[in-house]
């Protein structure tokens, strides 16, 4: 997942990059509105956090002006003005949620994650399908009521296909997604993990969870739960 | 509180005007009416003595001495030859024996006139009234004088006596007062209208001046609008910069607090941030107290309550007399909802309405919007899942009722909860300052907030002000 931090406090930025980063996302950030704006319109970012007082130009506009430009991806504001007529503003500019300074990072995770969610249509923090669940909280793959050990970067590759159901993904918008800028593009570990996830998924192939389509990328083509 | 009145003045200045100028209107009609009507009487007297004196100088002008006495041939006046005619003449010598009579005093002695004789020295005039036994009132004029060419057993010095009724010039009299009555009251009712128009011309820019700054108090209007004659006019500018500057002073006081909130609080999430990585590091076996960071970082918390609770507190005063436009709730509170429903939006919380759209709050929007969001705030994290909201008004007064079916608040918690200023510091960590706020800003416009139980089972949180 592709976050966009902007933040005009560089330690605060930094402690939030690097613990995002930790949290297996991959981060861009940048310390004022015109850059932030600049990035956001220049990536295809999957959620953002946006400061409210911010040089340059301030949070709301940047937000108002994401949103204007068309872009829909969850906003997640951070404000130190701890007062409602500044939180409704934010949410009214086209943020979906706020979370008031000084915060905990986890509670920054935890609200990043629901927006992350809840912008691919799932109201529980559980992707449900037929024989597979995956639980985002926890990061724990449930497959035919076992639970399915996986590394970092598989968990990342899944989550995203699971978060866009039926939908063709590329290799670039994964590798875009999923890796720092600097990753190797041409390298081919993104269909190993590929392989590695459909033996995982499907350990004797009758449910061929991810089809491969040819020239355009893969899709997770799995029916939601009935339950 | 509204500050406490100088003694307050019992009249107002119209009063005072009004009964000024009555006091004074009552006086000088009356004192002119009383001098009028001396020197009517006067006048009148002093007519009724020259034209007693005239029958006198008549009669001594006709008079011719005979045997018997006097005989008076030729009287011009018809009334001294008439019976009863109201005109009587008589001639007295000193003795004050009668040696004459007008044949129109044929009936009447000087005894039945009450006159009493009274030497008057020769040229002079008395003049005086009596009341006579048939006759009523009446003036008479008795003049001195000597006789020369007179036989020598009479006596050469005598009284030319002339009486009059008084009845023509009492029935005068009463006219003139009936007409000075009537005058003076139409002057009087002509003047004490004039007056009252007068003063409703010229008190009309303080009675509009009053009107507009009683609607700035009702928030109709923001400043004063009219323009007024120069004496008010200097008072109604200076009323003006006084609010611009107190609304001014306001906002630049909120802005100061909000960057200093800005300001306290980024470092306070930079050094949460870093005890967070220190957490982890002790945690994950490095070297480190875990027992310490949890203790700092509990600390850390209270003192950002402390901040936000003492901040938000300092933006308050006494709101009372607020001059502002009412802004009205409806869209305020559904701007709140709005946002909360994308916070809560997993929640899929039913919201029940009943809202008065013609509802306003004298007073700040973003006052209004801290009361309705800390209040919606709690209802839609405690709820279950459905929250009911009412907006009515009840006389002057707003009133904004949230309740919800979440767990309530245990009656014996409530009291508790609404102390006004309950302080920052004595919250515990997780029990958030939103009713606290709320209760404090409520008080500071004079209205109250209420918990009762709902009977959806949570929470009714109810709103007076």
């Amino acid at each position: 997942m592709r976050l966009l931090i902007v933040e005009d406090e560089d330690l605060l930025r930094a402690q939030l990059v690097k613990a995002l980063e930790d949290a297996d996302y991959v981060v861009d950030s940048s310390g004022d509105g015109e850059t932030g704006l600049y990035q956001a319109r220049e990536y295809d970012y999957d959620a953002a956090i946006i400061d409210l007082g911010l040089p340059k130009l301030n949070g709301i506009e940047l937000i108002r002006t994401i949103r204007s430009d068309g872009m829909t991806f969850p906003i997640l504001i951070l404000t130190a003005r701890d007062n409602w007529t500044d939180k409704v503003e934010g949410l009214d500019s086209g943020a979906d949620d706020y979370v008031v300074k000084p915060f905990q990072i986890e509670e920054i995770k935890a609200r990043l994650n629901a927006l992350l969610r809840r912008a691919a249509g799932f109201a529980r923090p559980t992707l449900d399908f037929t024989g597979l669940s995956l639980d985002t909280t926890a990061k724990r793959l449930i497959v035919n009521q076992n639970e399915v050990e996986l590394t970092a970067y598989e968990y990342k590759v899944l989550e995203y296909l699971m978060l866009h159901p039926g939908k063709v993904v590329s290799k670039t918008e994964l590798t875009e997604h999923l890796y720092d800028q600097d990753y190797d593009r041409d390298s081919n570990v993104l269909e190993v993990f590929i392989r590695r996830l459909r033996q995982k998924l499907d350990p004797d192939e009758t449910l061929k969870p991810i089809d491969t389509i040819r020239g355009q990328g893969y899709r997770f083509n799995v029916p939601p739960s009935s339950s | 509180m509204s500050p406490p009145l100088a003694a307050k003045s019992r009249y107002s200045l119209q009063t005072r005007l009004v009964l000024a100028f009555g006091i004074l209107l009552i006086l000088f009609l009356g004192l002119a009416g009383f001098v009028l009507d001396r020197a009517f009487k006067e006048s009148v007297a002093a007519a009724v003595e020259e034209r007693l004196q005239l029958q006198i100088n008549a009669l001594i002008g006709v008079a011719e001495p005979d045997e018997d006495g006097f005989f008076l041939p030729g009287l011009q006046e018809a009334r001294f030859s008439q019976i009863n005619s109201g005109l009587y003449g008589f001639i007295l010598d000193t003795a004050g024996n009668e040696v004459w009579r007008s044949p129109s005093a044929l009936d009447l002695t000087l005894e039945q006139a009450g006159f009493m004789y009274q030497h008057v020295e020769a040229g002079q005039t008395m003049f005086g009234t009596m009341e006579s036994q048939e006759q009523g009132r009446l003036s008479f004029a008795s003049y001195g004088t000597f006789w020369p060419s007179f036989e020598e057993d009479l006596d050469a010095e005598f009284s030319f006596v002339v009486m009059e009724t008084v009845e023509p010039t009492t029935a005068e009299i009463r006219e003139f007062q009936s007409n000075l009555y009537v005058w003076f009251g139409g002057l009087a009712l002509f003047l004490s209208i004039a007056q009252l128009l007068l003063l409703r011309w010229g008190m009309k820019p303080l009675q509009q001046l009053a009107t507009e700054v009683s609607k700035i108090e009702a928030g109709e209007k923001d400043q004063l609008e009219q323009h007024y004659p120069p004496e008010l006019q200097a008072v109604s500018n200076n009323m003006n910069l006084l609010i611009k500057s107190e609304r001014e002073r306001q906002s630049r006081y909120r802005t100061t607090l909000g960057d200093l909130a800005h300001s306290l609080k980024t470092p306070l999430a930079v050094i949460s941030g870093i005890l967070q990585q220190s957490k982890q590091k002790t945690s994950s076996g490095k070297n480190g107290n875990p027992e310490s960071l949890t203790e700092l970082d509990e600390q850390l918390e209270r003192m950002n309550q402390i901040v936000s609770y003492q901040l938000k507190r300092a933006t308050r005063s006494d709101k009372s007399g607020y001059l502002g436009v009412p802004v009205k709730v409806q869209p305020v509170i559904e701007k709140v909802i709005a946002a909360l429903e994308k916070v809560y939006r997993d929640k899929q919380v039913t919201l029940e309405k009943d809202f008065d759209s013609d509802a306003v709050f004298r007073g700040e929007e973003s006052d209004l919007m801290e009361i309705t969001g800390n209040l919606l705030d709690n209802a839609f994290k405690y709820c279950h899942s459905r929250i009911r909201i009412i907006i009515k008004r009840n006389m002057d007064h707003l009133e904004i009722e949230i309740e919800d079916d979440g767990q309530g608040i245990a009656e014996s918690d409530r009291e508790w909860v609404l102390q006004r200023g309950a302080r920052g510091d004595t919250l515990k960590s997780g029990q958030g300052i939103g009713l606290a706020v709320a209760v404090d800003i409520v008080s500071s416009y004079n209205g109250e907030i209420i918990v009762y139980t709902s009977d959806m089972g949570g929470a009714r949180i109810c709103v007076s002000m």
